[in-house]
Parts: C-alpha cells; sequence; structure tokens
C-alpha cells in the first residue's frame, strides 16, 4: 500500500466502511480518550511518587547496608557487561572459549559479593533485596537448570532403560507440581534434609527450589529439538566414524539448541516473573521489598503508585531480555537451520 | 589383488517376513568401482547401508577392509569400519549449523585426532579439488545442491578412506546439477579408489563402472562387465529393467 496516496481511502475502509463500523470506531476512540486522560492526569498530578523516589535505594538493593550497595552494583555491571560481550560474540578465539567459564563464575562471584567473606563485610541473605535479587534468583536459577536441563534430555534419550526411566520420572514429577508447592518445599523441608546446625541460606535454597524445577520445562524444551532433527543427520555423523557421545555433543545438541532457542529464552523471562512468588515466602526481592515499603506508616495506602511502578520495572527488564533474545535468535539461526535442494 | 568387500550369503529379513537381502554373495576388490542398479525396493541401499554398519544383518558374513563383521554387529568393529569406509548419501546430509570447512574438518579432528591446522589445509586442498574452494567459510543451506554433494564427497574423503559408498548420490539433484557431481566421482575412480555407486545414471555405469551388479528383490541377479549389461544382459529380469529405464 502506497501510505501517503492511500491512507485516507484505507482509513475509511478499515473504520468507516458503514453505519455499525463508524459507531464501533467513535465509540473505541471515546473509550481510548478518557482512558489516556485519566492516566495521564493520575500520573502527572493525582500521584504522590515520594514513595517511589525516596525508595530507589530499597528497590535496587533492598536492605543491603548503605556503605556495601558498590557489591550487588558491581556484580549487576559485570553482569551487564558479559551479556552484551555474549551478544557481541567476540573474533577472537580464546575470549569465546573463555566465555562460558566466565557465566559458571557468575554464580560463585555473586555469592561471595553478596554473602560477603574472602575480607568483605558478612552481609546476612535477609538483607539481600530488590530488582538486585531478583536478578540474581533469576541468573543464578537459569544458569543452573539450563545444563541439568541438558542432562535431563539426554537422559531421556538414552539406551540405557534405568537412566531413561529416572530422568523421566523426574521430568514429569515435576511438571505435574504446581511452583509454589516446591518453593515451599525449598523454603521448608530442605532443611530437615541437612543435619541440625548446618544452615543453608535462604536464598540459595530458593534458587535450588527454582533450578529444580526449571530444569524439567528446559529438558522438555530441548527434547522437542532434537525430535525436529532428521535422523538422517545422526547416520551421516555415525558415517564418519563419531562415537554416540561425539555426534550428541558436536552434531545433535547444538542443532537442538537453535531449535530451542526461543522456548528457552521464553523459559527465562517466565523465570523472572516467577520470582515474584518469593515475596510470599518472606524473600524482599522486587515486590517483596515494595510490600515492605507500602508497610511503612510514611506510605501508607500508596499501592497504585508502588504497583504502576513495579509494573513498569519488571516491564523493563522483561523486554530488554526479549530483545536480547530475539538478537540472540537471529545472531545463532542465520538461516542456517533450512537446508535448500 | 585384495579383496576390500566380500560378502556371503548376506541375509536380512523385516518383520513381515520380506527379504531385503537374500543371499547376497559378492566381492569388490582394491580400485574397483562397483555400479549397483535395480528397480526402487530390490536392496541396494540396504546392502550398502550395510558395507558400513548403518544397517544390521540376520546371517550370513560380511568383511570390510579388512575387518570382519558378523550379525551380532559388534560396536568396536563398526566404528573402526566406519573410520576407513567414508559414504556419501542422497540427501547430501551436510551439518546445517557448521561452516564447509568445519563440516569437512569435524571427523579428522575429533575422530583421527588430527590437529585443527593440518585437518584445515587437507579439507581446503580437497574443496579445490572439487573445485569449491571459494565456499569454505559458507554454510550448507547458502550451496547449490550439486555444491553441496561435492562437499559431502569432500567430507567424506577427509579421513582418507579405503573405500567410498555412494548412495544414489545425483538423485536429489537438479538435472542441470547432476554432471558436475559425476565428474567429481569420475575423477576419484581415476585415481584409484574402491567405489560402491548406488545410481540410475546409466551413461556414468558404462564408462566408469567395472562391475554392474543388477539386484532386484533382495537378490543378486547378475554382476557383469558393463559392455556385457547394457548390451546383452544376461538375464531377463535384467533385460527388463533396462527397458524399463530407457537403455
Amino acid at each position: 500500500m502506497n501510505k501517503k496516496h492511500n491512507l485516507f481511502p484505507y482509513i475509511r475502509r478499515i473504520a468507516f466502511s458503514n453505519s455499525l463500523d463508524t459507531c464501533i470506531t467513535l465509540f473505541i476512540l471515546l473509550a481510548v480518550f478518557l482512558l489516556s486522560t485519566i492516566t495521564i492526569k493520575w500520573l502527572l498530578f493525582g500521584a504522590d511518587w515520594a514513595v517511589v523516589i525516596q525508595n530507589y535505594p530499597l528497590y535496587a538493593f533492598g536492605l543491603f547496608p548503605a556503605d556495601q550497595r558498590w557489591r550487588p552494583a558491581l556484580w549487576l555491571l559485570l553482569l551487564i557487561s558479559l551479556t552484551i560481550i555474549t551478544l557481541v560474540g567476540p573474533r577472537w578465539r580464546w575470549l569465546r572459549k573463555l566465555l562460558p567459564i566466565t557465566w559458571i563464575g557468575v554464580i560463585p562471584l555473586g555469592i561471595v559479593l553478596l554473602s560477603g567473606g574472602l575480607g568483605l563485610l558478612p552481609v546476612a541473605s535477609r538483607y539481600w533485596g530488590g530488582v538486585t535479587l531478583t536478578i540474581f534468583l533469576t541468573t543464578c536459577s537459569s544458569l543452573l537448570a539450563f545444563p541439568l536441563g541438558i542432562i535431563l534430555a539426554i537422559g531421556r534419550q538414552s539406551d540405557l532403560p534405568l537412566i531413561k526411566f529416572f530422568s523421566s520420572i523426574y521430568i514429569e514429577a515435576l511438571r505435574a507440581v504446581p511452583l509454589i508447592a516446591i518453593l515451599f518445599f525449598g523454603q521448608l523441608l530442605i532443611p530437615l534434609f541437612f543435619p541440625i546446625g548446618v544452615e543453608i541460606n535462604r536464598v540459595i535454597r530458593a534458587v535450588l527450589a527454582f533450578t529444580l524445577f526449571v530444569s524439567a520445562y528446559v529438558a522438555e524444551d530441548i527434547r522437542g529439538g532434537f525430535q525436529s532433527i532428521p535422523k538422517s543427520q545422526e547416520e551421516a555423523a555415525k558415517a564418519l566414524g563419531l562415537s554416540k557421545l561425539q555426534i550428541t555433543q558436536f552434531v545433535i545438541l547444538p542443532q537442538a539448541l537453535i531449535i530451542a532457542l526461543p522456548a528457552l529464552t521464553n523459559q527465562a523471562i517466565g523465570l523472572l516473573q516467577n520470582t515474584s512468588l518469593m515475596a510470599i515466602l518472606g524473600l524482599v526481592e522486587l515486590l517483596g521489598i515494595s510490600r515492605s515499603i507500602l508497610a511503612n506508616p510514611l506510605f501508607i495506602g500508596r499501592y497504585m503508585e508502588v504497583y504502576v511502578w513495579l509494573a513498569g520495572i519488571y516491564w523493563l527488564i522483561c523486554t530488554v531480555m526479549a530483545l536480547l533474545a530475539s538478537h540472540l535468535e537471529q545472531k545463532v539461526t542465520i538461516e542456517k537451520l533450512t537446508i535448500k535442494n | 589383488m585384495t579383496s576390500v568387500i566380500r560378502t556371503r550369503k548376506l541375509v536380512k529379513t523385516f518383520s513381515k517376513g520380506l527379504r531385503a537381502l537374500d543371499e547376497i554373495s559378492m566381492e569388490v576388490k582394491k580400485k574397483e568401482v562397483l555400479v549397483v542398479m535395480g528397480p526402487s525396493g530390490s536392496g541396494k541401499s540396504t546392502l550398502i547401508r550395510t558395507f558400513n554398519g548403518l544397517e544390521t544383518f540376520d546371517s550370513g558374513e560380511l568383511e570390510i577392509v579388512g575387518i570382519p563383521l558378523h550379525s551380532d554387529h559388534n560396536e568396536r568393529n563398526v566404528r573402526e569400519i566406519r573410520k576407513r569406509v567414508g559414504m556419501v548419501f542422497q540427501q547430501f546430509n551436510l551439518f546445517p549449523h557448521l561452516s564447509i570447512l568445519e563440516n569437512i574438518t569435524l571427523a579428522p579432528i575429533k575422530v583421527q585426532k588430527q590437529n585443527r591446522i593440518e585437518a584445515e589445509e587437507h579439507a581446503m586442498s580437497l574443496l579445490s579439488q572439487m573445485g569449491i574452494i571459494t565456499q569454505a567459510r559458507k554454510y550448507p543451506s547458502q550451496l547449490s545442491g550439486g555444491e553441496q554433494q561435492r562437499v559431502a564427497i569432500a567430507r567424506a574423503l577427509a579421513l582418507k578412506p579405503e573405500l567410498l559408498l555412494f548412495d544414489e548420490p545425483t538423485s536429489a539433484l537438479d538435472p542441470e546439477r547432476v554432471g558436475e557431481v559425476l565428474d567429481a566421482i569420475r575423477s576419484l575412480a581415476e585415481k584409484g579408489m574402491t567405489m560402491v555407486v548406488v545410481t540410475h545414471e546409466v551413461g556414468f555405469a558404462k564408462e566408469v563402472a567395472d562391475k554392474v551388479l543388477f539386484m532386484d528383490s533382495g537378490k543378486v541377479i547378475e554382476t557383469s562387465t558393463p559392455e556385457v549389461f547394457f548390451t546383452n544382459a544376461k538375464h531377463e529380469r535384467s533385460r527388463k529393467f533396462l527397458n524399463q529405464i530407457g537403455e
């Protein structure tokens, strides 16, 4: 359609073609106008944003001691840089080889920076919070669930009946239980399995619970990838004398991961949103800290402001994740997997 | 001359009692080019796929490049055979996520533990031999069918095989691309590569084959030189087949 010449006839055709269409169009326009004026009016004049403006550090870092806030900030900064470096995809082979190790290092580094030790002031896990904790839960659980999911997916395809059986049982069991139940399990039951005196940090317990849950879904996504790879790929690899392990590692798995990538990034975004469930279990991640702020007598009744602000932050983080994911998809796919004859 | 393939009374039965291979006894000697022909469903693909262990068989004897393979399909022997026997498929079966160069060097690096530089040099020389050296950094989906099949041949050659198997290498190609692939196979024959080629290309068979093996319903009907087979086939069944394909 040539926009300049045909815009008016086009609008008339889609919106005002008969009297009923015209009525509906006018009604919708009116509704949109009223809603947006009310919203904008509230945003600019009705709302009292003090509850947001005065609490930026809380939203970002939770109750982390003020003089130690550089630690979570540093971790977030490193995480963002690492993400960018990974997405840009460095040309040098040595750096590309280093990347996976660095990603594995993100978890212990985060734990050390947050909890202290090694010369840093110890900070108990109940002081971890805000966006930092949300990102920490998401990142650590994703990074742990990804390899576990791959192992489970391979296990489910295994020729060894016992491995196949246990992988299937695990995947089916975890998919059959609601996430919140697993999170309760993580908070209340995991401590019972450890001897008295050994106490595992509540955040780590949450990470473990999320990992157990998400890995089952990751495994299923990757299995979908496995199944869409034609048998002829495996035959070609066999004919070259590759071993079973090598076939999986170099031929089947890379292709399965490329195919599963959209589903996997979806899992990551879903996981980020699901971390808000931890607010119910007493962690002060982004949602939890907001509820604490609302409990402050100074800001009583400022629900609208806080929840609109929260929605904005979640939207922003998720949108950034989705954009990064689609960038990654374009980068890896580049029509590689469409074979023409 | 030593034999590269030897089979004795090879039998493979499908579930309904149908015999895909019915007491196949045959031999391919070193530097020989054997062309296998036959109507579809005659078992020629099954036969060629037993030669590198992609298909199992129920009874009989099979010896490939001096390694015996029995109906128990000993995993170690099968892998040893695959390291020394190359195969080219009808649908090319290149790895779409790897570049052309990576497709060719994967097995030399991972199976034969060659170092990368050495493997890449060899791969480049194979690509230039196949006339597609400029495509080394591209991905399979960016190449034409004929080019992909030549990459597949280069990939099979990368392990310096003693025997090459071709399973209808030109059947999936556009007609104008068939020639370039046949030329590549022909030049290998001239260099003395031992090959088994399943094909319907009569002109190619006449020119390149040392022997033509004709199969029908899982049986070897006749094995003749191309001169005899295409002008004066011994069996009624062979003559009928040649008639049908217009020779």
